[in-house]
């Protein structure tokens, strides 16, 4: 019976493995056919940026149980932060990313006192905190040039003779950078971590008796969700080579990977990332041609409707149909 | 100097006053169903959309849109209820994520209705000086403190007296002890969103008619309401109405002895003094901290 389940689970791995990899092949072949267009390859680059920052509000929604009104934020601030260094001060395009991501990650430091607050006023007080950011880049105008913005930004290098900067370039650039970010979030959700922020998901209160320090746990959450979603603005700013502090702390960037997480279901890893192609494919191609300038009108009624009809996502929906019919049919074989 | 001093704290307390409406709003859908409305703001910028149409389209004064829009944000308030109460599991988060996106419809249905533009009343009844000694401010500004002080005066008796209000408070205190007593608490629910709809509704009205306004400005409402409650805590009406005048004196010293442009950090400093000094706000109140 143990072997059974044992072989069981391996099959599970095996079939979820083999998945993931044609996943991931789809994720690298699939746009080689489109390698020439520009315009879709725009697209799915767009869409991978939105993909991972919805993979760094999912991390921080799932393994920290706190939702983040101001994701607008950190990718803002590691947009800045990438772009000044780069450009006043000469750092490597490709360093600079990473410093972007730190860059969020010390914004977020200044947000730790904000866990002292219980949910709801943490995501309120998340909310005020990107107000700031989007004023004092504003204000800030010799560092940040501001409401005039930045133009010229240093674009991505050449390496080993692949011009990232190019439309294919950015898009494997991107991608990767996604799917270390999803490698971790992978490993950290396996790890004692994972399974002490599991448990604190529970109950809280009962992980802090056995010795937890729920508080250190999920401040690192928070860095880490907020260094992943620096990144991502970083690579957005040397992609489209321009930032101004309303498009860079855009609220945009707070609803569409909402949105996505919720509608790939934020619990798992690919979720979000799938969530965030889809919903970004239909917003720009379909809603954006219905109604051209309210168009996040759809988003947020897709929001509301998921959250009515099936909070954990539209994939764990239609899992949960095939899984259905596929135990059914095994059970009438035995 | 000290002339413009006074005047800012003469102007912000005024501001002060349609503030305390929205955190009221606020406070009260979350006392009663612990649920924080993240599209409050968006219902007051509803209201003071649908003075604007009926000043521009009817030639009106924007005070005589009060009855429409206290039946279009009643409505649409109590739509809200409705569809936060269809959530089955993790409320308290889920329905944050769900007024989210209620926001985000309102936002841009203004958005496709009223465009982008900056709208401000052009009424000059409204705009006239009104001098008191001192200090001047708009005609507008002094009408809604003083309605603002009635609506208050009006929502502490409700919800000391009356027995709605009482059920209200007696719900959001114990829930299980208020259904014993026969109250439905599904019923007190529906009747703090549509109290919440009308604060709204007036305090939407005053925004028209002394500041101006644009679609995105309802998140920015949200976020002073809340910066407002964690300044009061969410107890008490006189509280809220102290917090409030606090905003608003903060952000009119800012604009006379800094810059305009940055008004809006004044609150969010205020707000981050008070979460580092005092967490659980001015008037201290249990059960916020982690």
């Amino acid at each position: 019976m143990s072997m059974m389940t044992n072989m069981n689970a391996n099959m599970n791995e095996n079939m979820s493995k083999t998945r993931l990899l044609a996943l991931l092949a789809l994720c690298v072949g699939g746009p080689l056919l489109f390698a020439q267009d520009h315009y879709v390859m725009s697209l799915l680059v767009a869409s991978m940026v939105i993909g991972g920052i919805a993979l760094s509000w999912a991390l921080l929604g799932n393994l920290g149980g706190m939702i983040s009104f101001g994701h607008a934020a950190f990718f803002g601030v590691g947009a800045y932060t990438s772009a000044v260094l780069s450009m006043k001060f000469g750092v490597p395009v490709l360093v600079a990313l990473l410093l972007g991501g730190v860059g969020a990650l010390v914004a977020a430091l200044a947000m730790l006192p904000v866990l002292r607050l219980r949910g709801p006023y943490f995501a309120l007080a998340i909310l005020a905190y990107a107000h700031i950011f989007r004023i004092l880049a504003t204000e800030w105008t010799s560092m940040t040039g501001g409401s005039g913005g930045l133009s010229n930004i240093p674009p991505l290098p050449t390496l080993l003779g692949l011009d990232l900067s190019s439309k294919s370039g950015a898009y494997f650039v991107i991608l990767s950078i996604v799917l270390v970010f999803a490698v971790i979030y992978a490993r950290l959700r396996e790890s004692h971590y994972g399974l002490a922020l599991r448990a604190m998901h529970e109950s809280e209160d009962a992980t802090r008796v056995v010795g937890v320090n729920s508080v250190v746990l999920k401040g690192m959450m928070l860095l880490l969700s907020a260094f992943m979603c620096g990144v991502v603005g970083a690579f957005n700013a040397h992609y489209i080579s321009f930032l101004e502090p309303d498009y860079a702390f855009s609220a945009l960037w707070v609803t569409i990977p909402i949105v996505a997480a919720i509608f790939g279901g934020y619990r798992s890893i690919t979720g979000p990332v799938v969530g965030a192609v889809v919903v970004y494919l239909l917003d720009q191609l379909v809603f954006k041609n219905i109604i051209p300038s309210g168009h996040q009108l759809v988003l947020g009624g897709l929001l509301v409707a998921m959250i009515v009809f099936s909070p954990d996502g539209l994939l764990p929906l239609l899992r949960k149909l095939f899984k259905g019919k596929f135990t059914r049919s095994k059970h009438a074989a035995t | 100097m000290s002339e413009l001093i006074l005047q800012a704290l003469y102007s912000g307390l005024l501001q002060g006053g349609s503030y305390a409406l929205i955190a009221l709003g606020l406070a009260l859908v979350f006392g009663a169903m612990r649920v924080i409305n993240l599209a409050q703001g968006e219902l007051v910028l509803l209201s003071a959309y649908i003075a604007y149409s009926v000043e521009s389209g009817l030639g009106l004064n924007p005070v005589l849109a009060i009855p429409i829009a206290l039946v279009v944000v009643c409505l649409t308030s109590a739509l809200v209820y409705f569809v936060v109460g269809r959530i089955k599991k993790d409320r308290e988060i889920n329905s944050l994520i769900l007024t989210y996106g209620i926001g985000v419809i309102l936002t841009n249905g203004m958005l496709l209705v009223w465009k982008a533009d900056i709208r401000s009343t052009s009424s000059e009844w409204m705009q006239e000086a009104f001098v008191l000694g001192p200090f001047y401010s708009m005609r507008s500004e002094v009408l809604f403190f003083g309605v603002s002080l009635l609506m208050m005066a009006g929502l502490w008796w409700w919800l000391s007296r009356s027995w709605y209000g009482r059920a209200v408070r007696a719900v959001s205190s114990n829930r299980d002890a208020a259904k014993l007593m026969g109250i439905n608490p599904g019923y007190t629910e529906l009747v703090s969103f549509i109290v919440a709809g009308i604060l709204a509704a007036f305090a939407g009205v005053a925004l028209f008619s002394y500041g101006v306004i644009s679609p995105a400005y309802g998140g920015v409402l949200t976020v002073k309401a809340f910066i407002i409650t964690v300044l009061a805590g969410v107890g008490s009406i006189p509280g809220v109405l102290i917090g409030a005048v606090l905003l608003g004196v903060a952000e009119a010293l800012t604009v006379t002895l800094a810059s305009s442009a940055l008004q809006e950090l004044a609150g969010m400093g205020l707000f981050l003094l008070v979460l580092f000094i005092m967490p659980n706000g001015l008037f201290g109140v249990r059960g916020r901290r982690g």
